[in-house]
């Protein structure tokens, strides 16, 4: 078996000295363990995604994409490049030479969901769905074939299926998955079940089905290195060196000499359920009872699969006017019913119902594993005395979904002289609480309660003025800085105290006419 | 004699008959970090999980200065007295921006405030209900010039809930008005200092000290 010859083969030898050539397989370079299931990769390549994405048209279609602030035609449909417009074009030349030309905006947005619904679609056919790239699926097809009666009808199947999506593919199965790839991109219809056959199947491919950097393909074009064939019988030490090891792992793995795993896609599961009523209700009560029965299957679905939600949708259906929507977010993925129960009823309260309901919708949001939280080893008596009944972030999250989520936030220092600047709010759901105690208390003394805006004083006589003139117990502290943005400040800061005993930090500008503010309180 | 006595026990045995002095063996206070007024509080320091009212005409005359030691001990992990886990301090609509800074001069762990922000009276309550009752904060600071009798009872309950220091800031015209706090002091201000007069004290006397801040 030559296989067992492989195994003891060392790594070094695989930048050695030989050719790429594929005749040698009898002494491969590189090393492989145990040999590998067979597998078999159906390859979906969608050159026409851009312009199929954004649905079906009637008239003559065109997708341009902005380059260099010029939009220029991508992707025209067949009538469309009948009538001359072709790729590269500016968009007005286009409408110039077909005035009906439907011009659109590649939206890439839009080819991801396809790609992901495509993804969705195939599996139906197996297990391992891969997404390869903007416009390539993978399907892993060995295991599906007795299934689906053999390689050919599975074949049909796929294409058949993908044409009435409306999507227009080219199909390649191979061994490995960039064997398929390559294929594909290459348009042959091939179709490759022996892994010593890959080698012949791609030998003929132009460089641009490698989809490697266009520097690359120009400069082993200047080598007149036109196909596959002509770049695997270069040196491999020469191309490592000069390519990156990156391509040299490519070549490998196309032609099977080095296994390459791929991450099966999966369709992320979400749950909607309705709640239909035989006649219209504007009870509340008895709708928020439904809302907890739906939230109550909401959590066995995730429950079953060990995830949560974070987001999750009510929507009110009514017969005559559209559907009342009230959206739930929460911090940390959930699923236990009754803290969704407790967010829902705050926000209840509020919504406003223009008709009576006749069914409620609720769908949750994207999935997430739950993270598990580690309980404590020592039980401390007086602490669970206490009775926590909510942590902070769900404190936080029940006061953000009555008064706003801008209404509630923590407090942070940051290191900054100027005194408006050397403090921030915290985002107490996003920043990790760490102990924050001060280091630095021998500073001068800096006052409790600050005002957003320092209040410009009046001045009797010299003296400034607020409730009474006030007399100045310390100071001055200078501060001048921040030259470096456009908040710089020239000021002298004093305590002062009024004759209502309120102590006042107060500063005094530095410029000519010299204003004094009231800036803080020492509360 | 003999009968009389007994009479009095009796009669002090009914659970109608209150006595004042019972109440100032009440649980331990929270140490206030101002031994005079230490001194003069029932149990040796502020009033823990009970309301306490704190009436002020003018901000800036030391209301937070009184507040802030016991502050810094609840938010820090290495006190010893209930709290085995540090707990939050709930800001609920401060008149001002407290400054991260000065608080930090105090000791206060600043990763340990929460502020919030209600827009009308109503909000105010409940979210200050909410964080005492929470259990996670142990004081929540509270501005409000239209708090009633009503209204002191439900965050006193609260605090009692969630085993927490509630402490609400209200003009000196409250001083008319009844209040379910344990605690009311009274800020006055003048040139010569700020006094603190305890006006009501669960188990204790009212007093007047000079000179504390």
């Amino acid at each position: 078996m030559g296989t067992a010859r492989r195994h003891h083969r060392s790594t070094r030898e695989l930048f050695d000295q030989r050719s790429l050539a594929l005749d040698e397989v009898s002494t491969p370079p590189a090393i492989v363990t145990a040999p590998p299931a067979r597998r078999l990769w159906f390859c979906v390549y969608l050159p026409q995604l851009p312009l199929e994405a954004n649905g079906p048209g009637a008239g003559p279609r065109a997708v341009v994409e902005e380059q260099q602030g010029i939009h220029r035609v991508l992707l025209t449909c067949p009538r469309a490049e009948a009538a001359g417009v072709m790729p590269g074009q500016s968009a007005n030349a286009a409408l110039a030479l077909l005035p009906r030309l439907l011009i659109e905006e590649r939206s890439e947005v839009a080819e991801q969901q396809a790609l992901e619904h495509l993804a969705g679609w195939l599996e139906q056919f197996s297990s391992m769905v891969s997404i390869a790239g903007p416009d390539v699926l993978l399907v892993e097809i060995a295991g599906s074939l007795r299934l689906y009666g053999g390689l050919l009808k599975l074949r049909q199947q796929i294409a058949a299926g993908l044409e009435q999506l409306g999507f227009s593919a080219s199909l390649a199965i191979a061994p490995t998955p960039l064997a398929a790839t390559w294929l594909a991109r290459g348009g042959r219809r091939a179709c490759i079940r022996e892994p010593a056959n890959i080698g012949a199947a791609l030998r003929t491919l132009p460089l641009s089905c490698l989809d490697w950097p266009a520097a690359t393909c120009e400069s082993l074009a200047g080598m007149g290195v036109r196909n596959i064939g002509e770049c695997l019988r270069l040196p491999r030490e020469g191309v490592a060196r000069r390519f990156g090891p990156q391509r040299l792992l490519e070549l490998d793995r196309a032609l099977g000499r080095l296994p390459d795993p791929r991450t099966s896609w999966r369709a992320p599961e979400r749950f909607c359920t309705d709640h239909e009523m035989t006649e219209e209700q504007s009870d509340r009560e008895l709708l928020l009872a439904i809302c907890r029965e739906l939230l109550q299957s909401h959590e066995r679905f995730l429950l079953a699969r060990q995830l949560g939600v974070q987001s999750i949708e009510f929507s009110f259906f009514h017969l005559r006017s559209n559907a009342t929507v009230l959206r739930l977010g929460c911090v940390e993925a959930e699923r236990q019913a009754g803290r969704w129960f407790d967010l829902l009823r705050l926000q209840f309260e509020k919504l406003v119902l223009p008709e009576p309901v006749i069914a409620v919708r609720l769908r949750g949001g994207h999935t997430q594993a739950l993270r598990a939280e580690s309980g404590r080893l020592v039980f401390r008596g007086r602490t669970a005395g206490r009775g926590i009944r909510f942590s902070i972030a769900q404190l936080a999250e029940r006061l953000m979904a009555r008064v706003g989520r801008q209404s509630v936030a923590g407090v942070a220092t940051v290191a900054e002289h100027r005194p408006q600047l050397a403090w921030r709010p915290r985002n107490l759901l996003k920043e990790k609480t760490l102990g924050e105690v001060s280091t630095a208390r021998g500073r001068l003394q800096r006052p409790l309660w600050m005002l957003p805006e320092p209040a410009r004083l009046h001045v009797d006589d010299g003296y400034p003025l607020h409730q009474g003139r006030l007399r100045i117990l310390d100071g001055p502290e200078r501060l001048e800085t921040g030259w470096w943005d456009e908040d710089s400040i020239a000021r002298d800061y004093y305590t002062a105290i009024n004759p209502r005993g309120m102590r006042l930090w107060v500063f005094r500008t530095r410029s000519r006419d010299a204003d004094w503010y009231l800036h803080g309180f020492f509360g | 004699m003999q009968r009389d006595s007994s009479s009095l026990d009796k009669l002090l045995e009914n659970p109608r008959v209150w006595r004042g002095h019972n109440q100032a063996h009440a649980p331990g206070g929270l140490p206030s970090g101002y031994q005079a007024l230490d001194n003069h509080l029932p149990g040796g320091g502020w009033p823990r999980h009970a309301l306490t009212e704190i009436l002020v005409e003018h901000y800036g005359i030391g209301e937070l200065r009184l507040l802030m030691p016991a502050l810094a001990a609840l938010s820090t992990p290495d006190n010893d007295i209930d709290y085995n886990e540090p707990g939050w301090i709930a800001w609920v609509s401060p008149p001002f921006h407290p400054y991260p800074p000065a608080l930090q001069q105090w000791g206060v762990d600043l990763s340990r405030m929460l502020i919030v922000r209600p827009k009308d009276a109503s909000e105010m309550l409940w979210s200050a209900e909410q964080a005492l009752s929470s259990g996670t904060c142990a004081a929540v600071l509270l501005w409000s010039d239209t708090l009633d009798d009503q209204a002191s009872r439900r965050l006193q309950l609260a605090a009692e809930k969630g085993r927490s220091w509630a402490i609400a800031f209200r003009p000196p015209a409250a001083r008319r008005q009844p209040s379910a706090a344990a605690l009311r002091i009274e800020l006055l201000a003048g040139q010569e200092g700020t006094r603190v007069a305890i006006l009501k004290s669960r188990g204790g006397r009212p007093a007047v000290l000079h000179d504390l801040l």
